[in-house]
């Protein structure tokens, strides 16, 4: 959920800094010796860890959370590292596999979903308490949603429970009465969700922070300040036990939590940095047991391919650059195709970004079950040039300049001095280069200020709706001014279509529209670039990047296992069981 | 001496509402605002968040309730982290920065002024060539190279101090002397400057004719006003290191004021924008004021004007 935009704090430092620290760093990476070697199993024994790989004494895990959440009030989150922390404190109705993100039984141990698919039961297991010994109820769980709703909330992601019945008629003012809206808790473990549309992906919402619940009675008593290390009432596997803004988060196990049986890790440990060199410092000398994705300063990545710690994957999200349709000569279709086709993708992700990236020419990423994607958009200058004779302007002759515009950022620059390039060559015209600071970057692109602009999205839960739904007419990510009737009628079929199958094929019609119709210019994937320890157990890699850390455990006897241990210790099989009807 | 310091305190007063009045002005007029994102908001919630947070009064509505609040140093909550009162956030960082300033300026002090003093009486002698080509190098080394170098060298080779954060006495080490260096060297310039300039007046040679020795004449007679420009820079240098150690902040992870001021401004977080400026511009003024007062007890010259 973060917005993937470089932030740029102090960024030419950085730049100025990495290639110091760069060509330290390489001379350190050469006298690196492979730690702890002597007598291991093969598994463990040819590897190369990158730094210290003791574990620590005690059942801790120390970590970057990246940035100072913004707040962790799960109902008004909004970033990755809030995200990250709501998850550690609370369970919604479903909570995420580790290793999938599929939603497995949370708070609620099992639920029914009516045929038409509007109708979702959730059964809340018994005796479920919060951390301060209140029980549970699924009126919590009412209230919470109830709250998101509020106007006086001002929820941010209200949006995402529009599906509810009544939800966004509720949240926009126009019905003032909360019993109209589709949420009801029928006794005090049974909560009934009734929703306007078939939403194939509501099990991913519960399981969404913005649907976690929160403590009534605390949030009434103590305001905004509820979330206080010495107001805050939980219901998650940690709860909070010191914070200090920008130093870092202590988390420590909740004894109430129903499954405390299988947490092992006594403590948590996040530290807010936002620096990379610092976070993969931190990593290497033993400080770290995780540094997530995003921190790890780019050139440092291919020397870190040939480390046993570091994992690369996939990662849902499209780096791509956005045309402006309402202006000329870009309103001509046969002009963005013509663009379309003379990007390199392969040259930028291998060449220019070492490898770091994938080259991607669909604008869905890869990982979502069962979606097939159309033909990709490739690197063809013949036909580009093609196009181009087509739109009127054979060989670039009479083509006006224009202009690029992305975020000041040392990286965002060098893709596009790369494109600019390109189009220059394959179709002989001039592109000018404008950057802009983030704010006003923004502002630009909501603003239809530009000509071509950087973008990148990053999805929200595991279906191509999550990307797709961004370009029906008027969206507020849209940002283009592309507009296609045809289009808007795929992704509203799409939305209320109940087979499965039938519901992707006609999201792939509509990308396939996207592509032809060249709003966008897709160039790479993302991809998450991580180093975990060996003794951690229990972190995987996932499209999303999330992360439940539930039943994460320090191993300290990891050279002698050959990787994970076997699922059950993950995950505890009576969940397994229970999952769903 | 009473007229001069109420004279100046009724001086910071216009002073600081031109800084509060030009600063509100500006950051208002910088393009976005701080519920904006790559994420669109849609538009019911951003009216939601603008009318929560009053931003959708006049302006002038708006410059007028900050100022009637800002009096009372109190900014309201930050627009970035909400549930924060601006107020709390720089009384909480600001022991964090006050000590990492405090050592820094106190390292400072105690290598820069000796050497810089040593520099002077071996004038043009190795020793002055050796400490004033350190002292340059220290100048010149910008502390984000210095930072790295050391943090690889004593940090990740030796294993002597951690990287970074801002935990027990050892993760004090690197950022303390990171912000030092340059202020090491400086004083120390100054220090030889000064005591050159004044090592030559009449007085000192009388001093010296009286047969005192060299160590009184340089420590009693020359050092009390050879050190005044140390003095008058360490007013703008305190306010610098306490507010200005964004680099070193952001290079050690270190929970401090520096790392909050250029964010919020990228963040059009506008409450934490205005609170930070105005401590920062009040923090410069009341140290200058501390300095001058210092300045004419210890120089006779200078009146108390």
């Amino acid at each position: 959920m973060r917005s993937a935009g470089c932030r740029g704090l102090l960024y030419c430092l950085r730049v100025m800094r990495t290639s110091l620290v760069f060509f330290f760093a390489a001379l350190a990476f050469g006298g690196c010796a492979p730690a702890h070697q002597a007598s291991l199993e093969p598994a463990s024994a040819r590897a190369r860890y990158f730094g210290d790989t003791t574990p620590p004494a005690e059942n801790v895990l120390t970590f970057n959370l990246g940035a100072e959440p913004e707040m962790f009030d799960p109902s008004v989150a909004v970033g990755q590292p809030d995200g990250r922390v709501c998850r550690i404190l609370f369970e919604g109705l479903t909570r995420e596999d580790p290793r999938t993100l599929e939603p497995l039984p949370g708070q609620a141990y099992r639920w029914d979903i009516t045929p038409d698919g509007l109708t979702y039961t959730f059964h809340l297991r018994p005796h479920l308490t919060w951390s301060d010994g209140r029980p549970i109820t699924a009126d919590d769980f009412r209230w919470s949603w109830l709250r998101v709703l509020r106007p006086e909330t001002a929820s941010r992601y209200a949006g995402l429970i529009f599906p509810i019945v009544n939800a966004e008629a509720f949240n926009k003012g126009t019905i003032h009465d909360e019993r109209l809206v589709g949420i009801e808790a029928t006794d005090d473990s049974t909560l009934t969700v009734r929703l306007a549309a078939p939403t194939a992906y509501f099990l991913y919402l519960t399981q969404f922070y913005t649907c976690l619940p929160v403590p009534r009675w605390a949030i009434e008593k103590h305001g905004n300040r509820w979330t206080r290390p010495e107001n805050i009432v939980c219901n998650g596997p940690f709860r909070l036990a010191w914070w200090r803004q920008n130093d870092h988060f202590e988390f420590v196990r909740n004894p109430r939590y129903w499954d405390a049986a299988h947490v092992k890790l006594d403590r948590i440990m996040a530290y807010p940095v936002e620096d990379l060199n610092t976070s993969t410092n931190l990593y290497k000398a033993g400080v770290f047991d995780w540094n997530p994705s995003g921190y790890i300063p780019s050139q440092f990545i291919p020397y870190l391919r040939d480390y046993a710690d570091f994992r690369h994957g996939n990662y849902q999200g499209i780096y791509f650059y956005s045309i402006n349709v309402t202006r000329k000569p870009l309103d001509n279709p046969w002009v963005r195709r013509a663009l379309n086709y003379a990007v390199d993708r392969e040259a930028i992700a291998n060449d220019l970004l070492k490898r770091s990236r994938d080259p991607w020419g669909n604008f869905t990423p890869s990982g979502y079950p069962g979606y097939t994607h159309p033909p990709a958009i490739t690197f063809d200058p013949a036909k580009a040039r093609e196009c181009l004779a087509r739109a009127g302007y054979p060989g670039g002759k009479g083509f006006p300049k224009i202009s690029i515009l992305f975020n000041t950022s040392e990286d965002h620059r060098r893709i596009a001095e790369a494109i600019q390039a390109m189009w220059k060559r394959e179709l002989s015209i001039d592109v000018e280069l404008s950057n802009q600071e983030w704010g006003s970057y923004l502002q630009a692109t909501s603003a239809l200020q530009y000509d071509v602009a950087r973008r990148s999205w990053i999805g929200d839960y595991l279906d191509p709706n999550t990307f797709l739904a961004c370009y029906v007419t008027g969206d507020g990510n849209n940002r283009t001014g592309w507009s296609n009737p045809r289009y808007d009628a795929l992704i509203r079929s799409a939305a209320v279509e109940l087979d499965a199958e039938k519901r992707l094929a006609i999201l792939r019609d509509a990308e396939a529209l996207l592509l032809e119709e060249g709003p966008v210019i897709p160039i790479y994937h993302y991809s998450t670039n991580e180093l975990v320890k060996p003794y951690v157990r229990g972190i995987y890699q996932t499209p999303l990047d999330i992360h439940p850390l539930t039943y994460v455990w320090i191993d300290r006897q990891w050279q002698h296992r050959a990787s994970e241990p076997p699922v059950a210790t993950a995950i505890p099989a009576r969940a397994r069981r229970e999952h769903g009807r | 001496m009473t007229s001069l310091l109420i004279r100046r305190v009724l001086l910071m007063v216009p002073t600081l509402w031109v800084i509060a009045t030009l600063t509100f002005f500006m950051i208002h007029a910088a393009p976005g605002g701080p519920f904006q994102s790559e994420r669109e908001i849609p538009e019911a919630a951003k009216q939601q968040l603008n009318a929560k947070y009053g931003l959708d009064r006049p302006l002038g509505e708006q410059y007028v309730s900050f100022l009637i609040h800002a009096v009372r140093f109190d900014f309201g909550p930050s627009y970035k982290f909400p549930a924060r009162q601006v107020r709390e956030i720089i009384l909480e960082a600001l022991p964090v920065s006050a000590e990492l300033a405090g050592w820094a300026l106190l390292l400072a002090l105690v290598f820069g002024v000796p050497f810089g003093v040593l520099a002077a009486v071996k004038q043009n002698q190795r020793l002055d060539y050796a400490a004033m080509g350190a002292a340059l190098a220290g100048v010149s080394v910008p502390n984000f190279v210095l930072g790295p170098a050391l943090v690889l060298g004593l940090s990740l080779t030796l294993f002597l101090f951690p990287p970074a954060l801002w935990q027990g006495p050892m993760s004090r080490v690197l950022p303390v002397a990171t912000l030092a260096t340059a202020y090491v060297a400086y004083i120390a310039r100054l220090t030889r400057a000064g005591m050159l300039e004044v090592l030559r007046q009449d007085y000192i040679r009388t001093a010296r004719a009286k047969g005192l020795s060299e160590r009184a004449v340089v420590f009693k007679h020359a050092l009390k006003l050879g050190i005044l420009p140390v003095v008058s820079y360490l007013g703008p240098a305190a306010a610098r290191v306490v507010m200005g150690s964004i680099v070193i902040e952001t290079i050690f992870s270190v929970p401090g004021l520096g790392r909050y001021l250029v964010n919020a401004a990228f963040n059009r977080d506008y409450t934490l924008v205005m609170g930070e400026v105005l401590f920062y511009a009040t923090m410069l003024m009341v140290l200058n004021l501390i300095i001058d007062v210092a300045y004419t007890r210890l120089d006779p010259r200078v009146e108390a004007a």
